[in-house]
């Protein structure tokens, strides 16, 4: 059974609630739908999960984008309702047409409402009795069509042009309705069969198979595994424990016999090296980038010319009038091939085809129905459209000041511990120095550790950096526990008093799934206030499986209940990429933590902070 | 010399012209000069008109804050008087022109007011910029009930819209309302106060807040050196209590009313 039935306006207000369907919610499932999906350019998807202590819910929602309202249902999980997407869309057309934007009560909907709800249990109840052969078609299940199309209906199939083919794959999941005569809606045909793609499951499955994900499904994986996991987590540890960790053996060369070439002489000679000055003059980020608002005229001319690439299909005339008169209302087939080039477009600057495929069906949801002004091109429309979608992802969700969080752990008596996680290579122990930098302008006293007890030459990299900046290192050489150099290193600074404690840990990909237990082992052991990841910005398309593995593993082989996964993210070698930025994007997309610090370049001062104007900008030249 | 020849050609080509003109107005009915002449005087006119009518102040109230801090539930209270269903987190500005609620039932010609409502989540943030240079006064909704889990948050916040640089330019008045005030477990508004300035004033130093107002100097919230406290901003800065379930927002309708004249 239904649980609920919202409308409410995008600016917030509730217009109508089912009033007999009293029970109510546990938890806030409306809230968190609104901030962990709708504002997250999610809204492509079909569904949303949401967990609450003693109730699972499944939500589902429709937009009217030119009325601006949103609908929304809600119903436990177990319960598959199938009749929930017809539904809405019913519900969609009989209050578009009672809606006023000057009225605040409508009352007189609740009857309207049962009666959509029962011819909608009965079209479910139909629907399984009689199983219909399936006219296949190619459906894009994520997107709530159906019966909404206006003037789109006129008997046989009604393809849906789409770009992936799941149509195929899930074609026991498509179904199809036949309408009967006497059905209320006036808009929908009577004769002939309407084929209507139902996006219940297929698209679920997808996203879950898929590395997309938010951080609260993987908190509610956590909460579901915990007894498990706990014993697990326990049983490895023992053998381990016992088990003295072997050199890493590589391919079939023999084993090393000795690793820790840390010389215990040079320790002492260290004042022989000469110091190099520590004034590289302001590091980047206290400066603040000045934004060059040229004009869009040429911005227009090329998307003009794109634009009109595209739509020549359609005869010249046809677009020309169509921006002239402006279109009753887009659908579907007007916003494809400005979403398409959009696409493209993001793609060749480096967005993950994932990220770009979603970001676009998000965009496509928030734009159907919507009408075009007159004099306006779609693909004007669409632009503006994506580029307000982009500045939401990319501004951070909660504040990055890194400066405020060190004084607060100042006043505290604790030292703020930040680790730097990443892949092979991607400017961990640079970028470590780079930050420390910065921070020692800021007149915080840091030290560093170095818990890469794997990669020889890293200690001395670390120790090379410290003299040059004149700063505490805690080593204790190769071939250590890096969880426990860690903890050794935060009570050092505790005793010694420095505010901050930076940890490079050793580079490792995020299948390698030793490493990946040894690092949340790292984390758990030390809790501390800010996992970093480092990525560079050359990544393509594995910046989205490298983010999700790494919060994936993070939260599943953590022995504690609560696990902590990435905090932010650290762009490096952002100096080499001219304008291809979407690495940016991808990550910040898939992992939802914001990006704190931009590595530009290789020495103290290269470091500043994401500028989301310049960046969006650059994505959609 | 070049130079005097093109001279003496360019005014030869002037007289021509003026010759001509003098021609062609001689030989136009007068009537239609004056026509013409008098739709030229009419649109200067109107045109500057208009300009004198933009230095007017404007009437725009922004209502902000962080989310969740009852802004929506207030502006259907100013507008409405009561808070119909009630809301979820917003996603979009809701803006109006209206006259205030209470005094629909005053006699007379009232000015209506502009009261936009930005949405307070983080990922909406940019939505105020574009309100605030028209704005003619801002009300920063705080929630004094959930107010020292949010206590950095909202100050953060606050920090921020008093360093924009259309605030400090224009020296917009600024209404800190504390909301939910009906609720038992509220703080009061002094207790807010205390804790806002205290956190501001650990903003100031942990920030170099270079205005975008003023490149070549560094603008201090404040006076530098000495505790924080919202006596110093150079634009009024006042602290309220309001309650937007019960509908008591008196105490924000005087400031709209102070601001917007009617």
């Amino acid at each position: 059974m239904l649980e609920q039935l919202l409308i409410f306006t995008r600016g917030g207000l509730i217009l109508w609630t089912c009033r007999e369907l009293g029970n109510a919610l546990r938890g806030s499932p409306i809230e968190t739908l609104i901030r962990s999906c709708l504002l997250e350019e999610r809204s492509g998807s079909a569904s949303y999960s949401y967990d609450a202590p003693g109730a699972a819910y499944t939500l589902k929602w429709s937009f009217h984008n030119e009325l601006g309202l949103v609908f929304v249902a809600v119903y436990q999980r177990i319960l598959h309702l199938l009749y929930v997407d017809d539904l809405l869309e019913m519900v969609k057309d009989e209050f578009s047409k009672i809606y006023e934007p000057t009225r605040m009560v409508y009352n007189d909907f609740d009857d309207t409402f049962q009666q959509l709800k029962k011819e909608a249990e009965d079209l479910a109840e139909k629907m399984k009795k009689s199983k219909q052969p399936v006219k296949a078609i190619n459906a894009n299940l994520g997107k709530k069509q159906g019966l909404g199309q206006k003037g789109g209906v006129d008997g046989g199939n009604q393809k849906k042009s789409g770009d992936d083919g799941n149509g195929d794959k899930d074609g026991n999941k498509t179904k199809s309705y036949v309408y009967e005569n006497g059905h209320t809606n006036g808009e929908h045909v009577s004769n002939g069969e309407v084929t209507v793609a139902s996006g219940v499951n297929g698209k679920e499955n997808r996203s879950s198979n898929t590395g997309a994900f938010d951080k609260d499904k993987l908190q509610k994986m956590r909460g579901g595994k915990g007894g498990k996991k706990t014993n697990t987590a326990a049983v490895s540890k023992a053998p381990k424990e016992e088990l003295k960790k072997k050199p890493r053996v590589w391919n079939d060369s023999p084993p090393v016999s000795k690793l820790d070439f840390t010389d215990p002489v040079s320790e002492n000679g260290t004042d022989n090296v000469p110091v190099v000055a520590m004034e590289h003059g302001e590091s980047m980020m206290d400066r603040e980038e000045i934004i060059s608002s040229d004009s869009d005229s040429d911005e227009e001319e090329e998307l003009g010319k794109n634009a009109k690439i595209e739509t020549k299909k359609k005869g010249w005339f046809s677009t020309m009038f169509n921006s002239i008169a402006g279109k009753a209302s887009l659908d579907k087939t007007d916003l494809e091939p400005a979403l398409k080039a959009l696409k493209d477009r993001l793609m060749t600057k480096n967005v993950a085809e994932e990220i770009a495929e979603k970001l676009c069906e998000s965009v496509a949801a928030s734009l159907e129905g919507k009408k075009l002004a007159s004099f306006t091109r779609i693909s004007s429309t669409v632009q503006a459209a994506m580029e307000e979608a982009l500045v939401r992802i990319l501004t951070p969700r909660r504040s990055i000041d890194i400066m405020r969080d060190v004084h607060a752990a100042k006043d505290q008596g604790k030292p703020y511990v930040v680790v730097f996680v990443g892949v092979n290579g991607v400017g961990k122990s640079t970028n470590l120095a780079k930050v420390a930098y910065w921070l020692l302008q800021h007149k915080v006293s840091v030290m560093m550790a170095a818990c890469d007890t794997f990669r020889s030459g890293a200690v001395e990299q670390l120790r090379t950096h410290a003299r040059r900046l004149q700063i505490p290192i805690f080593e204790k050489g190769y071939e250590k526990d890096p969880a426990i150099v860690a903890k050794e290193a935060v009570q050092e600074a505790t005793r010694n008093g420095s505010d901050v404690v930076l940890v490079d840990t050793a580079g490792r990909m995020q299948d390698n799934e030793p490493l990946m237990r040894a690092l949340s082992k790292l984390i758990y052991v030390n809790s501390p206030d800010l996992i970093l990841f480092v990525g560079e910005a050359l990544v393509g398309n594995d910046a989205v499986d490298q983010l999700s593995k790494f919060n994936q593993k993070l939260a599943d082989l953590s022995p504690s209940p609560n696990p902590r996964l990435i905090d932010g993210i650290l762009l490096t070698k952002f100096d080499t990429i001219d304008d291809k930025v979407g690495a940016a994007l991808s990550m910040v997309y898939i992992s939802g933590s914001p990006v704190m610090f931009v590595g530009c370049g290789q020495s103290y001062t290269d470091l500043k902070k994401l500028n989301v104007k310049s960046i969006v900008k650059t994505l959609l030249k | 010399m070049d130079f005097e020849k093109i001279e003496t050609e360019v005014k030869i080509h002037v007289q021509k012209w003026v010759g001509e003109a003098q021609l062609l107005i001689q030989r136009k009915p007068p009537a239609q000069l004056y026509v013409a002449v008098a739709v030229v005087v009419f649109t200067m006119l109107l045109l500057i008109l208009i300009k004198l009518f933009k230095r007017k102040t404007s009437n725009t109230i922004v209502l902000t804050g962080l989310s969740g801090s009852g802004k929506t539930i207030l502006f259907y209270q100013l507008r409405d008087g009561s808070s119909h269903l009630g809301t979820v987190t917003s996603m979009e500005p809701n803006e109006g022109t209206f006259v205030l609620h209470s005094e629909t039932t005053k006699k007379g010609k009232i000015k209506p007011v502009h009261i936009v409502d930005v949405p307070g989540h983080s990922r909406l943030r940019a939505k105020l910029d574009e309100f605030l240079p028209q704005a003619a006064g801002v009300v920063f909704v705080v929630d004094a009930v959930e107010f020292l889990p949010n206590c950095r948050a909202a100050s953060e916040y606050l920090y921020e819209v008093l360093t924009a640089a259309s605030v400090v330019k224009r020296k917009i008045p600024l209404l800190i309302l504390c909301n939910k005030v009906d609720k038992v477990t509220a703080h009061t508004k002094d207790f807010i106060r205390k804790q806002l300035e205290k956190e501001i004033d650990k903003l100031r130093t942990s920030r170099t807040a270079v205005s975008e107002a003023d490149v070549t100097d560094e603008y201090t919230l404040g006076t530098p050196g000495e505790a924080f406290a919202f006596s110093q901003c150079h634009n009024k800065v006042v602290i309220g209590e309001a309650s937007g379930l019960t509908g008591e927002i008196s105490q924000l309708e005087d400031f709209i009313r102070n601001l917007v004249k009617p």
